[in-house]
């Protein structure tokens, strides 16, 4: 637990009681059980779609996070590797939901003001500001002609009604936490 | 089921996945379901997980109070779409907590009214399901001669907890109606692999190598053809097929098609209203082989 006094040897980091605490709350509210039933079976890691080509290792997550450890594993790169399949909370036999415990981490890394990796902050600008994480891109087709929606004779899509509005409040809605 | 439905395509669909929109346009007209484009909508939430889960809740709460107001129910093709929903639709049930503030936040931010009471099909339980396999078998004009494997992509099927339209380990819905369709398809040990779609966000070159890697799968096992029912494995493995080659060092050729583009195949449309154009694998020689498709 997280009043353990373990040191992590590697980079020197200790538990943290109110990280581990506040995982506990937003989990529960969410209706997910905590890291603490974790023993460590390992099904999360062994259907792992990341786990092949990142190494990433849910029931290592799982312990560190166990012992209180949220701040390593929020500092980690390899929690932004999961592809969220779900296969880890579908098997675990503890029903514990690793990929969802991940969220919650990443929420907080980006809660704190961390760079948002790869392309978030894009899909995260357009959604607010359309309603959309990309506008409609023109495509090709096997014939290398251009194609769009009007084109292809697809109706305009229109998104939020009042889009400044939609706007604000997503501005503010984004910042709120669970 | 109801004869009038609330389409909610999300973002990917109808920004890139045109084929799969066009199918679904399409053959909704021969079950004589009409497909309603209700305005004000917005993403799900879904691809912002990783960002902010009440954020997440906060989109879908939304989108399904807007259907609500219309009395529709939805139709999300999409399935990260159809997870965000159904599971904000659960958790708003069964946390008060959570339903009481964003209930809150909905109405001052917004005016919207959320009871939760809507029915939300994707295109497998809509065509398995509520319009029925029987109904489906009459309108077969052309059947499929192929041997389809089928991907249901993960948040089709994953997780249990989440109304999902099919059973999680050994789902079975897709298999049936490609059966109902004349085709043939049987079980494969890759079925239930990722698409790698999610990773694009982050780490491209290992999202296209696990794209790639199931498609060897599908060709190496002999099928004629792969049948997908997500915009992400729309864009990885048809879209994408030629990079995600490249970037595993494979030469991969399998025709992928949208569920939905078969479905109209074999009900007799033509390629072209399907969007069968969009799609950039393969498909051109097993539509003119088995006369989908006159030589150009």
């Amino acid at each position: 637990m997280s009043d353990s006094g373990i040191t992590d040897l590697f980079n020197m980091s200790t538990p943290e009681k109110e990280g581990l605490e506040d995982l506990i709350r937003k989990l529960d509210l969410l209706g997910i059980e905590g890291p603490n039933l974790c023993f460590q079976c390992s099904k999360c890691t062994s259907g792992c779609e990341s786990m092949k080509l990142l190494e990433l290792q849910p029931h290592a997550v799982m312990a560190s996070a166990k012992d209180g450890f949220i701040e390593e594993i929020m500092n980690s790169d390899l929690i932004w590797a999961c592809i969220g399949c779900y296969k880890c909370k579908e098997r675990c036999p503890q029903e514990m939901s690793p990929v969802e415990l991940m969220f919650i981490i990443k929420n907080r890394y980006v809660a704190i003001g961390k760079p948002v990796p790869g392309d978030y902050q894009t899909m995260l600008q357009n959604m607010i500001s359309k309603g959309f994480i990309q506008d409609p891109r023109d495509v090709v087709d096997r014939n290398n002609r251009n194609n769009d929606r009007n084109s292809l004779r697809l109706p305009e899509i229109r998104g939020p009604e009042d889009k400044k509005h939609f706007s604000e409040v997503l501005s503010r809605i984004a910042v709120e936490e669970l | 089921m109801e004869k009038k439905i609330g389409l909610f395509l999300g973002c990917v669909i109808p920004t890139e996945q045109y084929g799969y929109e066009m199918s679904i346009r399409e053959i909704m007209k021969e079950f004589d379901v009409e497909l309603v484009d209700v305005p004000n909508i917005s993403c799900c939430g879904g691809p912002f997980k990783s960002i902010n889960i009440f954020m997440q809740i906060y989109l879908s709460a939304r989108n399904i109070a807007i259907f609500e107001k219309k009395g529709l129910d939805i139709y999300a093709p999409c399935p990260q779409c159809h997870l965000s929903l159904s599971e904000t639709k659960k958790r708003m049930k069964d946390s008060p907590s959570l339903a009481k503030r964003v209930r809150s936040r909905l109405e001052e931010e917004e005016g919207l009214l959320y009871n939760g009471d809507v029915r939300i099909y994707h295109t497998i339980d809509l065509f398995h399901d509520a319009i029925g396999l029987d109904v489906m078998k009459e309108k077969v004009k052309h059947p499929l001669p192929w041997n389809i494997a089928c991907h249901y992509g993960c948040q089709t099927i994953r997780y249990s907890g989440a109304d999902r339209p099919d059973a999680a380990e050994h789902p079975l819905k897709m298999e049936e109606i490609i059966r109902v369709l004349g085709g043939s398809t049987r079980d494969y040990s890759e079925k239930l692999n990722c698409c790698g779609g999610p990773l694009i966000t982050t780490h491209k070159d290992a999202a296209y190598t696990t794209a790639g890697e199931k498609l060897k799968a599908v060709n190496d096992r002999g099928f004629d053809a792969l049948s997908i029912v997500c915009p992400y494995g729309g864009r990885m493995m048809d879209s994408k097929q030629e990079k995600a080659g490249e970037v595993m060092g494979e030469k991969l050729h399998i025709p992928v098609f949208y569920l939905t583009q078969l479905i109209g195949l074999s009900l007799g449309m033509s390629p072209g209203r399907l969007g069968l154009d969009l799609n950039l694998s393969p498909v051109e020689e097993l539509l003119i082989r088995d006369h989908f498709l006159q030589t150009p």
